[in-house]
């Protein structure tokens, strides 16, 4: 035993290979042994020779050694199962298989070592208890917290009070403590890298893995007496595994024995749960990274077809992360989603900051263009009042107007992005003229009809007057360029109807019309058909309309030509 | 009211102004500078200073701490008129603490403004 290699690092081999005598396979119920879990080779190909000698299962491993097993169709089972679980082309699991089986010897040896020559019902009762218990605690955790709890649940164990691990994974400036004392109280701490470090190589140097926590003081374990430690190692941790009784006695060799045989035992299992939570929390992270990822993006799952839209994706701002819920299990595949619905929402990722920058930009001009215009009026009127000529006078009176009107129009449009909107009544009539004017440049050329129905003239809204005339000029403007370059003569027509208490506002123009394929994203964020447009206008105006308990909506042209917009407007 | 002081780094208020009280018979000087402004604030007896806040090199706010130096912060509520294009809240009560009387710009009305400056 003590002249073995290590069996943690045995040579490296790519495949399980096994021979097993043709005497044990007669034996086997032909079910125990599957094609595909490890490879038959003949004898002198394979790194396991499984071989009949007497009533006794004989266990050959690369290295030339031999084992025997008393119990032989009992033992023999019990490896064929250990291949089966383990025999994959990877080699780290051969390897684990290979400290598997001579942990699994070593239990035999030492039962028998204490057991004497003639060997009991119990004994072979405790050894399959022993691997019962490891397999079923093993099969129950579904975290390495809950696996730890459950080791004093194996049989020599019943007289142990607790049971923990400290856990560092590489690249982590902590290693945390975990696992049960008393059988109940749950542990929960961080230590030091260093400190779990300087611990680690101490354990894994000591021959007796038995230890006092008076002279154990490179960290502070939560109890006193002595205990028993196991170090292990794997690619990405290292883990310490520490059981006690919370007593000064000190530990026998056979309890040594099994306890590391248990760990060793254990130690594909620490691997899996340890993987899973990793993995747990990647993808946590990597949930929260995807839906705060600053471009629209979506990922279908081939297998399930769920998916995941992160808040940029989706319009409505809902959380819509069933992919992640649901927790794919096995082979998935993440696609970004591509297609030109994702290069249109990046494109207006663009608009949007144009719009906000736009906001800025109208205000800047209004402080800085509201000082020259006001010295400007001021002058003019001071020429005004001078001895000149009327046309001189008549030239002033003009400056004078042309900058009243530069200032009205540079409010009315940093208005626009003002939150603050007092409500006061104000003759609808106005309100449209003055959408009119600030919608000059755009309906030019335009022939313009507002028709008031009955008693509609003079109506007199109670509403924010830059509320109306926001969504007025969005839909004038809208209207005039839908009638843009067009044949016939472009005709703008502005309805005002009375109906009960409310006031139907009409905007309606002779272009060519929405087609219906484009009606259903009329109302929807940047969505825009225009080679500038925003795609906010609508959208903006709508939300304004809701705020004045009005709608607004496309409604049919008559004529079957051209779009009209209706604006209802509450008359109270 | 006989000498008035206008700072207003536009020129063509500050010009404008300045013909409008001098038509009211009133003696007028002017400043484009903030810093100029309170050497002349420092050195004449003026009855009225009219201050713009935004100026070049500094705030109109500075202008009326350093005048500090000479009047008492009764003085300086009745000689001082802050006129202003940025009438935000901090700047409307920073205004309030110095007591004084403040004009927006544009004014809505010029006669009333010119006679709110000179009363």
């Amino acid at each position: 035993m003590e002249n073995r290699p290590d069996p943690l690092h045995p040579t490296p081999v790519k495949l399980l290979t096994v021979h097993i005598d043709p005497l044990i396979l007669n034996d086997l119920p032909p079910s125990s042994i599957k094609e595909d879990s490890f490879k038959l080779t003949a004898a002198n190909e394979a790194q396991f020779t499984l071989l009949k000698k007497g009533s006794r299962l004989w266990v050959q491993f690369p290295d030339g050694e031999f084992c025997d097993y008393p119990y032989y169709l009992k033992n023999v089972t019990c490896v064929l199962e250990g291949f089966k679980a383990y025999s994959k082309p990877r080699p780290d699991l051969i390897d684990t298989f290979s400290s598997f089986i001579k942990s699994t010897e070593s239990i035999e040896k030492k039962m028998f070592s204490n057991v004497s020559m003639s060997p009991g019902e119990n004994v072979k009762d405790l050894w399959d208890e022993i691997i019962k218990k490891v397999n079923s605690i093993s099969a129950e955790s579904h975290s390495l917290k809950g696996l730890v709890e459950k080791i004093l649940d194996v049989p020599f164990l019943q007289s142990f009070q607790t049971s923990l691990v400290i856990l560092h994974l590489k690249g982590q400036t902590k290693a945390e403590l975990l696992g049960t004392m008393w059988r109940s109280e749950k542990v929960h701490g961080l230590i030091e890298v260093k400190d779990f470090n300087n611990s680690f190589n101490s354990i894994r140097k000591s021959k007796i893995k038995s230890f006092s926590t008076d002279a154990f003081t490179k960290i502070n374990l939560p109890f006193n007496g002595s205990f028993l430690a196991k170090e292990v190692i794997s690619k990405k941790y290292s883990l310490i595994a520490i059981v006690s009784r919370h007593d000064f006695l000190n530990y026998s060799h056979e309890e040594i024995e099994l306890f590391e045989t248990c760990i060793d035992l254990l130690q594909p299992h620490f691997e899996r749960l340890i993987d899973q939570e990793f993995s747990d929390q990647k993808i946590s992270e990597l949930r929260i990274c995807l839906k705060h990822f600053p471009l629209p993006l979506r990922i279908r799952d081939g297998h399930s077809g769920s998916s995941f839209m992160n808040d940029l994706y989706n319009n409505e701002l809902q959380d819509q992360d069933i992919f992640f819920n649901k927790k794919v299990k096995g082979p998935f595949s993440l696609d970004l989603y591509d297609s030109d619905e994702l290069r249109h929402y990046a494109f207006d990722l663009f608009h949007f900051q144009r719009i906000s920058l736009l906001g800025e930009l109208l205000n800047t001009l209004r402080h800085e263009l509201s000082n020259p215009l006001f010295g400007l009026k001021l002058s003019s009127q001071i020429f005004t009042t001078l001895e000149v000529t009327p046309d001189d006078k008549e030239l002033m009176e003009e400056i004078e107007k042309n900058v009243n009107r530069c200032q009205s129009i540079i409010e009315n449009f940093s208005n626009l992005y003002q939150i603050n909107h007092e409500t006061k009544p104000v003759a609808l009539k106005k309100m449209i003229e003055e959408s009119m004017t600030l919608a000059k440049s755009e309906i030019r050329e335009v022939t313009r009809k507002v028709e008031y129905g009955p008693d509609s003239e003079d109506i007199i809204l109670n509403v924010p007057l830059i509320f109306v005339v926001q969504i007025l000029f969005n839909l004038i403007v809208n209207a005039a360029q839908a009638m843009r370059n067009q044949p016939h003569r472009a005709e703008l027509t502005i309805e005002v109807t009375k109906v009960g208490e409310q006031v139907q506002i009409d905007v309606s123009d002779n272009g060519a019309g929405i087609p219906e394929d484009k009606l259903i994203n009329l109302f929807k964020p940047f969505f825009t058909t225009k080679n500038q447009g925003t795609g906010l206008g609508l959208v903006l105006s709508r939300n304004l309309t809701v705020k004045m308990g009005g709608n607004l909506e496309f409604i049919k042209n008559l004529k079957e030509k051209g779009a009209s917009f209706r604006l209802t407007l509450p008359l109270s | 009211m006989k000498h008035i002081l206008i700072i207003e780094d536009e020129i063509l208020i500050q010009q404008s102004l300045k013909k409008l009280f001098e038509r009211r018979g009133l003696r007028v000087d002017v400043s484009a500078s903030g810093k100029t402004a309170i050497d002349m604030i420092l050195s004449t007896d003026y009855d009225r200073i009219i201050c713009d806040l935004m100026l070049q090199d500094i705030s109109g706010f500075d202008v009326i701490e350093e005048s500090k130096k000479r009047f008492s912060a009764q003085e300086i509520g009745q000689k001082f008129v802050i006129m202003t294009a940025y009438n935000s809240p901090q700047v409307l009560s920073r205004a309030n603490s110095y007591q004084c009387k403040l004009l927006n710009k544009p004014f809505d009305n010029l006669e009333e403004a010119l006679r709110l400056m000179t009363e």
